[in-house]
């Protein structure tokens, strides 16, 4: 099943779409996740190792798809875990010139819409950064609603949507019993 | 009177218009208001709208002038409770990020909180939207 999943940070989102992704790889199916973030520092690449580490022993195979994600190529009958919607959007939205590109979110959501299309067993992890009382600078006002627009593209796209919430896992759309008999899924 | 509430760019009025069979005619944008940035008070901007409007939009700027003009929004909108009642008011939900370093913007953020209990319990339906989906609150 292709799921969307948002919420806030840090609250145990991507350790529960791990789980479902090796969840819907239980029949030994390929299992992949695609890496999206571009390292730019030594802090990044300690992040990325440590998140490495964590994965260990999950049997993922690792494919490192930053940008361009329409062309990525896989044995799409696996299943995958995306993780996150959000740095890929950041990496085609903010140019190294300084720049935006303001039709990334555009372009990000046509290729996620393809690869529902592709994939049946893919989880998108995204962020839910849109409930704050902050005023923002017209860069990531924009940034904001452009990843909202992936988001409402996906949510569309995807059999099923949940929200998790400081370990509150809420179905928001989905088919009767999805997650009933889910009993070994750790989150 | 139905209460649509979500985060920014979640598909509110969207929703609202699909529902209701509205067009953009139909709906009085608070933020669009003069004065809906502060320059006029929160009671000036009430008595402005267009109640024969089936939508009123972006709640959260008229509860933000309310903030500038020292002015409870619930107790405004109380006071013209009989003229919404068959409207649906839409509100961003702004409840859920850091707590702001401006204060304006913490009394606006609390504000906009007691504006939605107050609405939430008024209303005959609430609806949250969440990445263009519709959950049903009330």
């Amino acid at each position: 099943m292709n799921i969307f999943i948002s919420g806030g940070c840090k609250n145990g989102k991507s350790y529960f779409a791990q789980s479902l992704a090796k969840m819907q790889a239980a029949s030994g199916l390929p299992l992949y996740y695609i890496a999206t973030m571009k390292p730019v520092d030594n802090e990044d690449q300690a992040r990325i190792l440590r998140h490495r580490q964590e994965r260990e022993g999950w049997g993922f195979t690792t494919i490192e798809k930053g940008t361009g994600i329409g062309s990525l190529e896989a044995d799409f009958s696996g299943s995958f875990l995306l993780d996150s919607v959000t740095a890929l959007l950041s990496n085609e939205m903010f140019q190294k010139d300084g720049t935006i590109d303001q039709s990334a979110h555009l372009r990000i959501a046509d290729e996620l819409t393809e690869l529902t299309r592709k994939c049946s067993n893919m989880v998108f992890v995204s962020d839910y950064i849109y409930s704050d009382a902050e005023r923002y600078d017209t860069f990531t006002e924009c940034y904001r609603k452009g990843l909202a627009w992936i988001d409402r593209s996906l949510a569309r796209n995807c059999e099923a949507v949940i929200e998790v919430a400081y370990g509150r896992v809420q179905i928001i759309k989905g088919p009767d019993g999805f997650l009933d008999n889910i009993g070994g899924l750790e989150y | 009177m139905h209460l649509i509430f979500g985060g920014a760019y979640q598909g509110k009025l969207d929703y609202a218009k699909e529902r209701y069979g509205v067009t953009e005619r139909d709906v009085w944008d608070c933020a669009l208001l003069p004065g809906g940035h502060g320059e006029q008070t929160g009671s000036t901007l009430i008595n402005h709208i267009d109640y024969s409007k089936k939508v009123i939009d972006h709640l959260e700027a008229f509860i933000l002038a309310c903030v500038k003009s020292g002015e409870e929004a619930k107790e405004l909108l109380a006071d013209s409770k009989a003229l919404w009642k068959d409207s649906v008011i839409i509100c961003a939900d702004i409840s859920s990020g850091i707590v702001p370093c401006d204060a304006e913007l913490r009394a606006w953020r609390e504000m906009t909180g007691r504006t939605l209990m107050y609405l939430g319990t008024e209303a005959q339906e609430v609806t949250r939207i969440f990445c263009g989906i519709p959950q049903k609150v009330k």
